[in-house]
């Protein structure tokens, strides 16, 4: 299992289109994707899970990738999070 | 149109591994489905990154490049830089069979031109039926207002059928449909119609011949040989066919600035005197041709003339040809008194009807059950063009098994020497016809009623014995299809087969549907500006623009999600449909300020009940536009979800229609996937 922890930086946290694209990056993926926030974890294949967790500014996310894919899912989703300015 | 995608073709083709690598290609609405030698020598990232090219699929042993809505002029480039043959468009759910024989494509042209009218033909058959039954019973008079609208309501679309199937042949062979409506539409025009019952005769062609026809009129000295295209099916298909011809032609020189209105004009003036000068002149004398050789048979032996006038009386109709026999059979009355070659066809139907009663009792597809029992009842009165086009012709055997039974119930009529004493009516309509209005026996017209019963009970058994394999093969086949198919829209968004399977074995959620949450104008979602929401990324489903800051659930359901700033409300709905909506685009960048929540995560809540309220007039002020999108995030659980609603709405009124699928579908589907 492969695991990364993410600052998120963006003023709107992780709004509607921020997750769309990282549910994009997520299911391109044949591994089990998910999001920790809070104590609480969601599928990142899942709109609405993610956003339901309404991660906001300063926010510290945990995400976790296991299958034969994982590190690649990982890699792919740390560059979305980069490319639209959502974490560091 | 006159766009040019030769370039983008010629790297289609590198990238699937050259032209030697591709064993044939096709296309559907949106894609161009390749069958490629090696899939390994495609270049898939090189395809997905070539502008133009959506994404590249799959699936079901197909290599399919997603273009999107000009896939059609790719696919010319693509053949032309190629030079591979046609394959033609396929419908979205078709997989491509290289080895289908022309019969094969034949049956498949004109069943897929039959599916998309199949509705309204059952609908107009059935509404025919009760009309005639209730003139036959007195209860209408013929000469009442009642029966003249209800008999126009039933048949409309059994008369101006060539104008429907205009409109879906140009479909098939992806021309303008309305072009296509044009043409079935002169076909049918009054004057056309009258003019083949004209009684001036400017001369006649092949006199002293089987083949003599009357001149009615002709075109710029071109002798016209009329006929009456109303209901029928062949000549519309030839002349939209020979229409997309033209019109492919002239859009390729035509210049742009001039195109809207020069290629329709061209087309239809090139392809109408043309399809009037062949079409009608080769229908008439193939009719003669075949009105003459069945009267032979019945002179040698009424039974033999049965059994091959039976056989052949619905083939007769696909081809539009039976009218030869309609025309010895007015002769015959008319010098004879009665008819018994057109007398050996009435009850034909019958076998027909107890074939489909048959498939309705056989298969598992639900679709085709719905499909059947309409045909069904349409049959039963005699128009049986629901059940041929819909139900038995695609499936070819069921289709044989019914001429099978129309043999064994014109042998009958001929055994009986039924014969007519005047023009029939439709289906048991008929049986006053074969009764002797100067008296006499009424044998041959208990004859008529064996036949009609004989015949559906030999359409029926031999449906039950020897047609199963048929039915099922068609519906595993539409199985594999359709997970093929969820596969495929899976893998577009997930751009992995591997997770395209997992996805897939997931159950899809029952049908359901969403009513509105807010008054205002319902719009399609592709008409958003920010591309997550238009392009269906997030999910598919409609755009809201409100007339009031009051947003409401759109089903019973839990609430998933209140975003912190108010701006988007998720419900998990009590069926299973996940339904994000997000009131403005860019809103969340007023960080709350003009909205105020009246829920909380995890709460329930029934359809209606007030989830947000938000200023329009404050965030319209801020810059910022309150157009909402309400997607259904878990679309891909959904073999389709529908607008099915435009314009202004109401809170609570259906906004979204959600597919679901057929139970057991998946296990039958995932055996046959391949």
């Amino acid at each position: 299992m492969e695991k990364r922890d993410f600052h998120i930086i963006a003023e709107t946290g992780i709004h509607a289109r921020p997750a769309t694209l990282l549910v994009q990056a997520a299911s391109k993926f044949g591994s089990d994707v998910n999001l920790e926030y809070n104590g609480k974890s969601v599928n990142l294949k899942s709109i609405m899970g993610v956003m339901s967790l309404g991660v906001g500014q300063n926010a510290d996310v945990t995400i976790t990738a296991e299958g034969d894919d994982e590190k690649d899912a990982l890699d792919a989703i740390a560059d979305t999070m980069k490319k639209e300015g959502l974490a560091e | 149109m006159a766009k040019n995608y030769d370039n983008l073709a010629k790297s289609i083709i590198q990238d699937v591994g050259s032209k030697d690598n591709v064993n044939s290609v096709v296309h559907c609405a949106t894609r161009l489905r390749f069958k490629l030698k090696d899939e390994k020598k495609a270049n898939d990232d090189a395809l997905k990154d070539t502008d133009g090219v959506v994404t590249v699929v799959k699936a079901g042993g197909q290599y399919q490049v997603v273009i999107g809505n000009e896939v059609a002029d790719v696919y010319d480039a693509v053949l032309k830089e190629g030079g591979f043959p046609g394959g033609g468009q396929v419908p979205d759910d078709d997989v491509a069979d290289d080895n289908s024989s022309f019969i094969d494509k034949a049956v498949a042209l004109i069943s897929g031109i039959f599916t998309d009218i199949l509705a309204p033909l059952s609908a107009g058959g059935i509404i025919k039926g009760l009309v005639v039954l209730a003139a036959a019973m007195g209860w209408l008079s013929k000469t009442s207002g009642a029966y003249q609208i209800l008999y126009a309501v039933g048949d409309s679309i059994f008369y101006f059928l060539p104008i429907f199937l205009g409109v879906t042949t140009a479909r098939r062979f992806h021309m303008n449909q309305f072009i296509g409506l044009a043409i079935g539409a002169v076909l049918t025009y009054p004057t056309m119609v009258g003019l083949a019952s004209s009684k001036t005769v400017l001369g006649t062609l092949f006199q002293g011949t089987p083949f003599a026809s009357e001149i009615h009129t002709t075109f710029f000295g071109i002798p016209v040989v009329t006929m009456n295209y109303t209901s029928t099916v062949l000549p519309v298909i030839f002349a939209v066919w020979f229409g997309s011809v033209i019109e492919h032609w002239a859009k390729k020189w035509i210049p742009t600035v001039v195109q809207m209105f020069l290629v329709p004009a061209l087309t239809i003036i090139i392809t109408l005197p043309v399809a009037f000068i062949v079409i009608g002149p080769v229908m008439t004398w193939v009719g003669d041709a075949i009105g003459a050789v069945m009267a032979g048979i019945y002179n040698f032996s009424p039974i033999v003339a049965g059994v091959v006038v039976g056989a052949l009386w619905q083939v007769l109709v696909i081809f539009g040809v039976h009218w030869g026999l309609v025309a010895v059979s007015t002769t015959n009355i008319a010098a004879l008194g009665y008819d018994p070659i057109l007398a050996l066809t009435c009850m034909v139907c019958y076998a027909q009807i107890g074939v489909v009663l048959a498939i309705i009792k056989q298969t598992k597809d639900k679709k085709l059950k719905d499909t059947a029992i309409g045909a069904f009842f349409s049959g039963l009165f005699g128009v049986t063009e629901p059940a041929i086009y819909g139900v038995t012709l695609p499936r070819k055997t069921p289709f044989v098994l019914s001429c099978i039974g129309g043999a064994v119930s014109g042998a009958i009529m001929g055994i009986f020497h039924s014969v007519l004493y005047m023009m029939p009516s439709m289906g048991f309509f008929a049986i006053p016809a074969y009764i002797n209005p100067k008296g006499g026996s009424m044998i041959p017209v208990i004859g008529v009623i064996v036949s009609a019963v004989v015949a559906f009970i030999v359409g029926f058994i031999l449906q039950l014995i020897f047609g199963k394999k048929s039915v099922d093969a068609e519906y595993n086949k539409k199985q594999a299809q359709k997970v093929a198919e969820a596969a495929n829209e899976a893998t577009e968004v997930a751009n992995n087969p591997i997770v395209a399977a997992s996805e897939n074995e997931e159950k899809l959620n029952p049908s359901t549907k969403l009513v509105s949450p807010l008054n205002g104008d319902v719009k399609p979602l592709s008409e958003i500006k920010d591309e997550v929401f238009s392009s269906g990324a997030m999910g598919q489903g409609v755009a809201i623009e409100p007339n009031e800051g009051v947003l409401h659930a759109p089903a019973d359901g839990k609430i998933a999600l209140v975003f912190p700033t108010g701006h988007a409300v998720g419900i998990n709905t009590t069926d299973g449909a996940e339904v994000l909506m997000h009131i403005g685009m860019d809103t969340v960048n007023l960080q709350g300020k003009g909205f105020k929540t009246l829920v909380q995560k995890g709460q329930e809540v029934k359809a209606g009940d007030p989830l947000v309220e938000f200023n329009i007039k404050d965030i319209k002020a801020a810059g910022y536009e309150v157009t909402t999108p309400v997607v259904v995030t878990n679309s891909k659980k959904y073999e389709s979800v529908n607008q099915v609603a435009n314009g202004a709405v109401k809170v609570g009124q259906e906004i979204l229609s959600l597919q679901g699928e057929d139970e057991g579908a998946k296990v039958s589907g995932q055996v046959q996937i391949n």
